[in-house]
């Protein structure tokens, strides 16, 4: 079942709890109290259509609303993929690193197996960070950049020529999937690690890493399929640009 | 863990498209899908980008689109599954492997699906017990130490060619794929121990 704008902002959870995070990312905290999708969009300003969208996919994975996605704002979509980043930064890679940490109060675990796990998580949180660096510092105030030209009457050649030194096919091209420690790190835990007396505390773990997991890839698929493509339609867009230059 | 198998399902009803997964699920092959209503371009285009094993595609669009040869690239390494609900376009028999009539039972189309499945070998029970083989642990061993495939290469007397085709089966039956994840495992099976590292541990992190 889609989510759509009459629904109770309640209901939605009810329908799907994984939301929470996304809801969250357009600045709507809980208590909803009886007020639906579309009333709590409008008290926070958020876009309707966005916000379904956004929600929808995530939802539903084989839900991709590729033509309408294709319609919003490219600084729209960058202020959601920011807030994204920040949750993983700020909270589920720290969240997961603490449960990681709790296995110390467990005797019966191997040291030498706690600073493995650390280590690699230490490793995969580091990884990701530069990636998320690369994407804050270089890519994301291009594609600013390049809808702020566009959208301004008058346009200075210096400006031009810097946004046609790049293209987001260079973006494209090296954008390195995130997930793959991660998946390593699921694996190692399910099957390779020496079984402790007690598994609940590494569920958990898995746990979370299977929700990060999913959301990384919602996040990706976003990059890939929607923002890519709002690029280069700007970008043939200024390529055809034929403003007088002051 | 066995490899996914790429599936592409070109077919214009939504109805039969999920239909088609779910029962794809229930054989219980390891698969990933892609699919499409239409084909935008061409047919072959297609078929190049996403690489599949298996193409499911509604007989009245092959009919329209095929323009190729099936003993040619890329069509000579996949299975053409044809989708019809009455007659077959005339021709298009030839350029499928398969034709699976869509108003079948359910009990009818399992019992396709698991025939060609297993006739194609996309399903071995024995793959998944797989443990690793002796010269797969020898490069494992360096692969952790952080060796590259050319010194592996060296030090192991087999050609780099070789070194990839292990790493690969030793990613398939482990379900690890990066280097630190390898390092990780080799220590938790002894292969190396954590103080051989030291040197070399920069390496060992990609
Ligand atoms: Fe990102
Ligand atoms: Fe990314």
């Amino acid at each position: 079942m889609l989510i759509h704008q009459d629904m109770k902002m309640a209901d939605v959870v009810h329908l799907n709890h994984h939301l929470l995070h996304v809801i969250n990312r357009f600045g709507i905290q809980l208590g909803y109290g009886e007020k639906t999708v579309s009333q709590l969009c409008a008290t926070h300003k958020v876009p309707l259509p966005f916000f379904l969208e956004i929600v929808n996919t995530f939802h539903d994975p084989s839900y991709f609303p590729l033509e309408s996605l294709l319609q919003f704002k490219a600084s729209r979509l960058i202020e959601y993929l920011q807030q994204t980043h920040s949750y993983y930064l700020e909270f589920r890679i720290p969240e997961i690193e603490n449960y990681i940490q709790r296995l110390n109060n467990d005797s019966s675990f191997d040291e030498a197996i706690k600073v493995l796990l650390l280590d690699f998580f230490g490793q995969y949180s580091h990884e990701l960070t530069v990636h998320i660096n690369k994407e804050e510092q270089r890519v994301y105030p291009y594609v600013l950049a390049l809808e702020q030209f566009l959208e301004s009457e008058r346009s200075d050649q210096e400006q031009l020529e810097l946004l046609k030194a790049y293209s987001i096919h260079e973006y494209e091209e090296d954008h390195e999937n995130v997930e793959d420690k991660l998946f390593d790190l699921k694996n190692i835990i399910i099957k390779y690690i020496p079984s402790p007396k007690d598994s609940r505390l590494l569920n958990l773990i898995l746990h979370e890493i299977f929700e990060l997991e999913k959301d990384l890839n919602n996040h990706q698929h976003i990059e890939d399929l929607i923002l890519v493509p709002i690029v280069e339609k700007m970008e043939i867009e200024l390529r055809k640009s034929t403003k007088r230059t002051k | 863990m066995s490899e996914l198998v790429n599936i592409l399902i070109i077919e214009p009803s939504y109805l039969v498209r999920e239909g088609l997964k779910t029962l794809l699920t229930q054989t219980g092959l390891a698969f990933r899908v892609e699919e499409t209503a239409v084909i935008n371009g061409s047919f072959q285009k297609l078929v190049e980008k996403h690489q599949p094993r298996l193409v499911f595609i509604n007989t009245l669009l092959l009919h329209s689109h095929w323009h190729g040869n099936r003993n040619k690239a890329p069509f000579q390494k996949l299975q053409i599954i044809g989708l019809t609900w009455s007659d077959v376009p005339e021709g298009v028999l030839s350029h499928c492997d398969f034709v699976l009539d869509i108003t079948s039972s359910k009990a009818i189309l399992m019992h396709h699906f698991v025939h060609f499945i297993t006739k194609l070998g996309l399903i071995n029970d024995e793959k998944g017990s797989e443990s690793i083989s002796e010269r797969e642990s020898d490069v494992l061993r360096l692969v952790a130490l952080g060796y590259t495939n050319n010194e592996i290469s060296e030090r192991l007397f087999i050609s780099v060619h070789t070194v990839m085709t292990h790493r690969k089966n030793i990613t398939r039956k482990l379900g690890i794929k990066t280097v630190a994840g390898l390092t990780v495992y080799s220590i938790l099976n002894k292969l190396v121990e954590s103080g051989e590292l030291k040197g070399r541990a920069s390496a060992s992190i990609e």
